[in-house]
This record gives C-alpha cells, structure tokens and sequence, in this order.
C-alpha cells in the first residue's frame, strides 16, 4: 500500500495510477472498485491484523473500512496519498474496535458477566514467530502500536503516519521511539 | 558476562528485524478477502452510495451519561450475585401499551425493557420499546409486537422500525414477521406486516429475510415484499420457495436456515488452525464433518473443502468434485462465483482444456456483468492457445 515500503512486499502502483483509479471510481466505471479493492485489501487485512483486530472480527472490519472508502471517495481530495487516506480510515476502525473490545474486557470483570471467550490465533497464520510478535505488540498501548505498525510493517514514512494519527511529525518520532525500546524490551524477557 | 547480555540483545534484536521482515510479507487469508469482497458486490456501485450522514453528538453523550448514571446505580443497588431467571422474568415488564395510550404523549413512548413479555400493542399512539442487546424498536399506531418460541421480537401486525446496534462477532439479532426471519448484524429498518403481506425497508446497513432455507439480502435503500398466506412458519431446515417475493434491486441467494452461528463455526476455526498447521487431512475432516450441519459455517466449510484438497492435500480432481459438490448444494450461495471460478482454475490448471473452456463459457453467461469477466475471458483465451 505505501509507496516506501522498506521491504517491497507490496507492489504499489505509481500515485497516477491511485489517482486513475480515483477517477475511474468518481465517473462510474464499475471495474474500478474491484481493482481497487484487488489493490488495497491484502494490506488492509494486514494492517488491522497487525493492529489486533481478531481475525472473527477481521472480515467485518474490512468490509466496513472499504464501504467508508467507496463512500468518502467522492470526497477524496487528494490532499493525502490515496493509501495514505485508506491507511487513516482503516485505523480509525481498528481504534474503535479495539475500544469496543477492552469495554467488553472490562465488562466480563463484573460479577454477573459472562467471561469473554479466549481470542483464538489466527488461523491462517503458520509462524509461531509471527504469533509471539502479536503478543508483543499487544503489550504496547494502542498509539505506540499504531505508530510501529504503521512504519515497521506498512513501511510508511513519519509524515505520513503523521497524517493518518493526526499528530505531529515528532509526537510520531517520540512514539516511534518508544515503542521499538519497549518491543525490545519485552522481547528480550521472552527470549532469554 | 557483558559480553554474553550483548550478545543476547543482539540476537534479540536479529530476531525482532526477522519477524518484522515476515510481518510484512503476510498474505493473510485470501477466502476471507474473497468472502468480503462477494459481500461489497452486492452492495450498491461507489457511484450510487450514499454519503454518511453527519452523526449528532447529543444522542450518544445522552445515552452515555444515562448508562453512567444507570452503572452506578445497579452498582450502589443490585447485590454482587448474577441475577436468576426468576428475577429478570419478575422486571419483565410491558407497560408500552398503557404508556403509549396515555393523552398528549405525541413522542413515542420508552418502554423498560423487555426480553420475552406479553404482547405489546398500540392504540392511536405510537410506542418505542427498548428490546435486549440495545436494540429499540418505534411501533406505528395499530400495531403489535410480541416474542416468539426463541423469544425473538416478532411483528404480528403493523409498522416497526427498528434499531440494532453492531452485534458481538458471531452474534445475530432476529425479528419474525409471519412466515419469514429477519436476521442483521446490526442496522436501521422498517417492518411492515399487512393482511397478506410482509414488507421490509433498509435504512442502513445490511439484513437478510430468510424463510426456511432460503433467504434473500437486501442492502441500504432496499425494499423488499413476499406474501404471508400458505407458507410454513419460520423454522429450520424448511425449503420453501420465495415466489411471490417482489424485491427491488437486492437479489435472492439459497443459504442455510440458520441465523446465528452454531457450533459450526467453532469446527470450522478449528479446521483452519489445523490447515494452518500443516495437518490438511485433519482439516478435511473437520470440514467435512462441519459441511454436515447447517448455516453460514457449512457454506464456507463446503467450499473450503475443495481448497484443502487442491492446496493442502494435491488431490485437484478431488477438489473440483467437493466444488461441484457446493454449487449444487448452494446454487446461489455467497461463494458460488468463487466456486465456479476455482473449478475454473483448477481444470485449467490440470489441462483439463474443454472442460475449462465449458467452465469459463458458463461463468461468462452466469455472470454477464461480473468484474471478473476480463480474468475470466484471458485465462480461457490461455487455456485456448495452450498446445
């Protein structure tokens, strides 16, 4: 999705293209929300696992960050990168369902509430790596999360993740920072 | 020892570059990606949605502040003990009548809330009765609303627009109106049950009326109509048809007569863990067992099937018989483009020419407007030129 993805996993189009397939999209051209979901689901699925959104709510949660996306396109100004915007929707859904979740966590502590099933590994995730890493991430607060998220697997650049937490460029750095130190951190307690 | 904590840190942080580097190189789950997608397509082209409407920050900071107030309450009250069943069935309460009738309300009415009480109906006024989970329903003058054998709010005559708030994963809200089931994740709509007729309108969001085993969605600004007379109650496993159905722009698809997910979904979890693992016969199993019972879970499973015996298990004929297999058990299911293209796939990736090229003339005509119509056409062009 981004265009500086360190590890070039993702193979994004060049900006015209985005900017194309915008226009496709805002004449009607029907093919072009399916390229742009082709284009843009894998790393919306990524991400909002990434960010820990459990992966019974993962399908709902995309579907619900491409409805906001074919929504808000006739909006779309161009200020941001497309994937960019893309990036700031899809976050915004995975706050406010990891705040649903911690609600419903908090809830299950009353004595009266049923307890909240265990949340169940991916299942579509062979690395028991990639497993220990999600419980890494889980330790951060959801910010630092977001931040890391977004530069260390997303790949995008600071004033980018600026633009999709709607924060400075070094509350980005400082958080940045913060969250690599406590990753380490947490992952050399689990390692040695 | 120095040298033995920086070493540690080092191959810490090694570790730590490795499985960010494999992070970013997830694929995830591409059924799901498709199962999402066959969702979007039903819904309305980019062009024609509607933009959201601005949302009103007074309702929600109201209703916060009243379940505030209301924790502390149960909190400062209510003993630290679960409540019995004999407790909750002594509050039940169904005032709404006696509210909604009263002179000079012209508001409707909120009613206490209630799970499975007495009928409520109204008179010449209005009535808003706050139904469990959340969810609120606005009864028109003259209507009723009561709960069926599964305690599920079940309009018997009348107007009725409801609201249901998101539903926890794998949990469905259901309303019955005659013989058909309404069933939502959580969205705004109108029921209406006339002499001989049912209605449903879609505010927002998504629902699906089924009956028996057949349902139909409907999507935001959709309406939909079907006939009440000489057709069976909703129950499970009935196949009754949906002719006399009118239905604007959403289209009817056969599924299963189950709404919420049943233990099902659990084994099909489970078959994706093991497939994940690297154990695609036990998978098979599971799945093979799951596609044996009913509801969205089945589907999936009888559709997932094919995938571990041409991905996990090499077996490609195999899987294009299990697909073959869930399109004649779910012709018009929520996966059935993606079975037919599958089977597509897989016969042209075995070299099976003519039975690929049948295959990609049928999608062709099935789906004259698919977006995979180009796909489609240029494997079936490869296939043409393959020797």
């Amino acid at each position: 999705m981004s265009q500086q993805n360190p590890a070039g996993s993702q193979q994004p189009g060049p900006l015209a293209e985005d900017k194309a397939l915008v226009e496709r999209f805002r004449n009607g051209d029907t093919l072009a929300s399916r390229a742009l979901y082709e284009r843009y689901a894998q790393p919306v699925f990524r991400f909002l696992s990434a960010l820990g959104v459990p992966p019974e709510e993962r399908e709902d949660a995309a579907q619900d960050v491409f409805i906001a996306v074919y929504r808000g396109l006739k909006q779309f100004r161009g200020d941001a990168q497309l994937s960019t915007w893309i990036y700031r929707i899809a976050a915004r859904h995975a706050s406010h369902l990891g705040r649903r979740r911690r609600m419903r966590s908090f809830l299950s502590l009353l004595p009266w509430h049923e307890a909240e099933p265990e949340p169940q590994d991916d299942p579509a995730e062979k690395a028991s790596d990639l497993r220990l890493l999600d419980r890494l991430l889980d330790k951060l607060s959801p910010k630092k999360r977001m931040v890391l998220v977004l530069f260390e697997i997303e790949g995008l650049g600071v004033n980018e993740i600026a633009i999709v937490m709607g924060c400075p460029p070094n509350t980005v750095w400082s958080r940045l920072r913060h969250a690599r130190a406590e990753l380490v951190k947490a992952a050399r307690r689990i390692t040695t | 020892m120095k040298w033995l904590e920086q070493q540690r840190a080092d191959d810490t942080e090694r570790w730590l570059g490795e499985v960010l580097e494999a992070a970013r190189q997830r694929t995830g789950d591409e059924v799901a990606r498709r199962r999402v997608w066959s969702r979007l397509e039903g819904l309305p082209s980019g062009k024609d949605l509607p933009a959201r409407r601005a949302r009103s920050l007074a309702l929600p900071a109201l209703v916060g502040a009243l379940v505030a107030v209301s924790v502390v309450a149960v909190l400062w009250v209510v003993p630290a003990t679960r409540p019995t069943p004999s407790s909750v069935a002594a509050k039940r309460v169904a005032p709404a009548v006696a509210s909604a009738s009263q002179p000079g309300s012209v508001v409707p009415q909120v009613a206490p809330q209630v799970s499975s009480a007495t009928p409520v109906r109204t008179g010449r006024k209005p009535a808003r009765v706050a139904l469990a989970g959340g969810a609120g329903v606005e009864l028109d003058a003259n209507s009723v609303l009561s709960w069926d054998a599964e305690r599920r709010p079940s309009v018997e005559r009348g107007q009725a627009r409801f609201e249901v708030p998101h539903q926890a994963p794998g949990e469905r809200f259901a309303v019955s109106a005659g013989p058909y089931l309404i069933s939502v994740v959580g969205t705004k709509f109108h029921v209406g049950v006339g002499d001989d007729r049912v209605s449903v309108e879609v505010e927002e969001g998504v629902v699906e009326v089924w009956r028996g085993a057949r349902s139909v969605r409907l999507v935001e600004g959709d309406s939909w109509a079907g006939p009440i007379r000489g057709i069976a109650s909703p129950t499970l496993g009935r196949r009754p048809s949906l002719a006399g159905a009118s239905l604007r722009r959403a289209s009817s698809e056969d599924g299963p007569a189950r709404v919420a997910n049943g233990p099902g979904s659990v084994e099909l979890t489970e078959a994706r863990t093991a497939l994940g693992e690297g154990r695609p016969e036990d998978a098979l199993a599971m799945l093979t067992h799951c596609t044996k019972g009913v509801g969205p879970a089945a589907e999936n499973a009888a559709y997932e099937v094919g995938r571990v015996l041409r991905d996990g298990l090499h077996r490609p004929q195999a899987a294009v018989a299990a697909w073959v297999a869930y399109r004649t058990r779910f012709p018009r299911g929520l996966l059935r483009a993606e079975a037919d293209l599958s089977i597509l796939e897989t016969l042209a990736r075995v070299g099976d020419k003519a039975a690929a090229l049948a295959e990609a003339e049928a999608f062709l005509a099935r789906y004259p407007n698919s977006e995979r119509r180009d796909e489609v056409a240029k494997l079936a062009a490869r296939v043409r030129g393959a020797p």
